[in-house]
């Protein structure tokens, strides 16, 4: 693979691809973008940035995975009544 | 004939002498005072009497003259010769007795006469009124030493009579030991003739009738209430000999049985061990099937004596069915000693990883709940306890919701025990579990945690789990905005800030920055988060702990402090950040504290998370064009072109986007660049997409589809699984090939 250009394919245009591609995961992570972004989106993603909205929230914006606390690592003895 | 009448007489003169010895009434020995029944079915003395005096031979005491003693009493006054002659066969003591306890004297023994003139008591006689409990207390004690007497002259016998081959024979001299064994008098003898307490064991082991058995059993169950017994007992081998008698068919034997080990486990030193090893924990799980709850509540006391501190034991009880036998118990019994014995094992079996699940297999969750609201303080403590322990092997059990609401409402308790279990069991519970998450949410479960959390001051027992539970509650479930908000409405944003400040207890930290990140989730939440004063805070502590790792960077080893990592909290306060950076004001707070060569240097850090959470802040400081000049002005060009080729998306994503976001200006050149590295990286693992990026501007509807709907590896604490296809080393090589990446050299040059 030419690593250097897509066949048929501007540099120009391929960074407008990727910075679409981009852009979309950004949003779907929660982060915001940018006044200049959102326009750059719907100039370029034209229908399916209108989708976005509908799309879950990724589920790397909901924060670290929850961890049990071990309690029983030691017995102690109660008094006998 | 002559021979006999004498030795009649004389052997009458001869227990005279002994009682004068003994203060002792008469025991009947010749007269038969004492006899009340026959010996066929009696069961008393006078059946011993019989066999005594056909067994034994007179007692040849050495004669010796009688002696009258004090010769006249000072009572004075004329005596007739009968007086006299009474006198003279009555000692000392037999007149003082006379005259104290009358009812006790025997034929030949009158009362002495007395002074019709009241004012003119006799010395005696005033010695005659001594209190009622006095009187009581010594006619007991010549009682006693009668019982006594009794007993050491039959044991040797009964001892031979225990291994005699007919089992008749063996079965009367075990209802005799045991009628013996009625009396403390006697019974103290028994317990000082080993030989006797192992025939009995012996004849217990070997009987080949019930009735015996019973017995035998009894007289050990007597035995076992004194110290001298029971040492007895386990010196005879009595233990292996009971842990025989718990596979009985009969109740009585196995009360007797367990009862009696109970006294051993209890009171005598190695009879744990010994219980052990006579395999008796194996008998006495298949126990906790009987119906009865008194004796139940003695098996489980002995399952607890022995399992304490004990692991093998605790694995013996697990083989033999022990969990489901104790749940079942709890479920279903009522009587509290009961319960209360029974959830002491649970606790104990609790701390065992291998018991644990079993434990919760079996529902145990569930039956312990069950008596959380009664009136039984201890039983509730130790249920809690018991809950505690199990709770973090019991993340995925169903049927839990009566049991999270009554902890929900134990939240309010000002008992600092019962604090510290029911947020510590929330907190497991609500553990990656959604449901269980919206259960406590809709119980109230948010505004009762916060004030905890608030009631908790320094106890870390009670804050750590409590605001663990707090940031499970906000995220990952259908209600987590819910209790996002829910957290602002009842006022927690400050208490949760406040907790970030000193003195630092690290695990505390450590839940307390997890929290503020998931409620900055929430829009609502930003500006109160700000006025609270969360911001200086979590930067303070970033710099604090990263200040920290650098100075260890050095040594291999990894820093801890109250067991929490310091690299945990340089992420933990990094990723609050990035989430707060969300709103423009505290975006820009954050950035004026400093904050962006920090966040840059992070990304160089070898941890992973690390990177992600300092190039995601980055990211969202980066929206303001002045940050995005300072943060490419420290050179996070270099760092964040390596970052673009990171296995996980999340990182290469926030990456990327700060390279776009800092190369709005740049020359084309630059933009080609990033374009290249970003062809490399972002569809590497997505040739499809590649594919679809070069055929199509704009984006189709489909190709998106499917690009989101793919496998985003999920955000943690751990390395992250990726759904990837290997790397083509021929596609990747490095953009500047000089370009190395160790944190502590120097920035590269910038693009």
């Amino acid at each position: 693979m030419n690593r250097e250009e897509a066949p048929g394919k501007s540099p120009e245009d391929m960074y407008v691809q990727q910075k679409v591609r981009v852009l979309l995961m950004l949003k779907k992570m929660g982060s915001n973008l940018t006044p200049s972004e959102e326009a750059f989106l719907r100039n370029y993603a034209g229908v399916v940035h209108s989708q976005m909205s509908q799309l879950p929230q990724h589920n790397i914006d909901q924060g670290a995975e929850d961890v049990v606390m071990a309690f029983s690592r030691s017995e102690a003895e109660d008094r006998r009544q | 004939m002559m021979s006999m009448q004498m030795s009649e007489a004389d052997s009458v003169v001869k227990v005279a002498e002994w009682q004068q010895t003994y203060y002792a009434s008469d025991s009947g020995i010749q007269s038969g005072a004492t006899t009340v029944l026959d010996d066929e079915s009696s069961t008393e003395y006078s059946g011993c009497k019989k066999y005594i005096s056909t067994k034994t031979s007179t007692t040849t005491v050495p004669a010796t003259a009688t002696t009258v003693g004090g010769g006249n009493t000072a009572a004075g006054g004329l005596e007739s010769p009968t007086d006299l002659d009474n006198q003279f066969s009555l000692t000392r003591a037999q007149r003082v007795r006379a005259a104290m306890f009358p009812e006790t004297l025997v034929e030949g023994e009158e009362a002495m006469p007395v002074q019709s003139d009241p004012s003119q008591q006799s010395n005696v006689q005033l010695l005659a009124e001594p209190s009622q409990l006095l009187k009581t207390a010594i006619v007991h004690l010549i009682n006693y030493q009668d019982d006594a007497e009794l007993a050491t002259r039959a044991v040797p016998e009964l001892t031979k009579l225990l291994a005699d081959e007919d089992p008749i024979v063996v079965n009367k001299a075990a209802m005799i030991v045991n009628q013996l064994t009625r009396k403390e008098a006697s019974r103290r003898v028994l317990v000082q003739s080993p030989t006797m307490v192992g025939a009995v064991v012996r004849a217990m082991t070997t009987a080949v009738d019930m009735e015996t058995a019973r017995c035998a059993a009894s007289v050990l169950h007597s035995l076992s209430h004194q110290k001298e017994g029971l040492l007895a007992i386990f010196k005879s081998g009595g233990i292996p000999a009971l842990v025989r008698m718990l596979s009985s068919p009969v109740e009585s034997v196995l009360f007797y049985a367990i009862t009696t080990l109970h006294n051993l486990l209890l009171h005598q030193e190695g009879a744990k061990m010994a219980v052990r090893l006579a395999d008796g924990l194996q008998r006495m799980v298949p126990l906790l099937k009987k119906s009865n709850p008194k004796f139940l509540a003695i098996t489980t006391d002995c399952l607890q004596l022995l399992s304490y501190g004990n692991q093998e034991s605790k694995l013996i009880i697990l083989a033999n069915g022990g969990p489901e036998g104790l749940v079942f118990i709890t479920r279903n019994y009522n009587y509290e000693k009961l319960l209360w014995t029974t959830s002491r094992v649970l606790k104990v079996l609790s701390v065992c990883p291998s018991n644990k699940p079993a434990i919760v297999e079996a529902g145990g969750m569930q039956a312990l709940g069950q008596h959380l609201t009664g009136s039984s303080q201890r039983l509730i403590q130790n249920c809690l306890w018991t809950l505690r322990n199990l709770s973090d092997a019991a993340t995925k059990q169903d049927g839990l919701d009566g049991l999270l609401q009554i902890l929900v409402t134990q939240l309010g308790s000002d008992d600092v025990n019962m604090l510290t279990c029911a947020t510590g069991i929330l907190s497991n519970l609500t553990c990656n579990n959604s449901r269980n998450k919206t259960l406590v949410t809709q119980y109230g479960g948010v505004e009762a945690l916060i004030h905890a959390v608030l009631r908790a001051g320094e106890k870390e027992d009670v804050a750590e789990p409590a605001v663990c539970a707090l940031r499970h509650l906000t995220s990952r479930h259908q209600d987590a905005e819910l209790a996002q908000n829910a957290v602002r409405l009842h006022y927690g944003i400050p208490a949760v800030a406040k907790l970030l400040g000193q003195p630092h207890y690290w695990p505390v930290v450590k839940a307390t920055v997890g929290l503020i990140r998931n409620l900055a989730l929430c829009p609502a939440n930003q500006a109160p988060m700000r006025e609270a004063g969360a911001i200086p805070r979590l930067v303070n502590l970033l710099l604090k702990a990263h200040q920290d790792t650098q100075r260890h960077a050095s040594s291999a080893q990894q820093t801890y402090q109250d067991g929490v990592r310091m690299e945990e909290i340089v992420e933990g306060c990094t990723g609050a950040l990035h989430i707060l950076a969300r709103d423009p004001m505290n975006r820009g707070e954050i950035a004026s504290m400093q904050t962006i060569p920090l966040f840059v240097q992070l990304l160089y850090s070898y941890v992973e998370n690390v990177k992600r959470v300092s190039a995601g802040v980055l990211c969202e400081l980066a929206l303001d064009k002045q940050s995005a000049e300072l943060i490419d002005a420290e050179g996070a060009s270099a760092p964040l072109m390596e970052l673009l080729h990171s296995n996980n998306e999340g990182i290469a994503t926030y990456a990327a986007a700060v390279l776009f976001r800092i190369s709005e200006d740049k020359s084309s050149d630059y933009r080609k660049r990033v374009s290249v590295e970003l062809t490399h990286s972002l569809f590497k693992h997505d040739p499809a997409a590649w594919e679809m990026a070069h055929t199509a501007v704009p984006l189709e509807h489909t190709y998106l589809a499917d690009e989101l709907d793919g496998c985003y590896p999920p955000y943690g604490y751990t390395d992250l699984p990726l759904d990837s296809l290997p790397l083509d080393p021929d596609l990747h090589e490095p953009y500047i090939p000089d370009m190395t990446y160790d944190p502590r050299q120097a920035y590269p040059e910038p693009l």
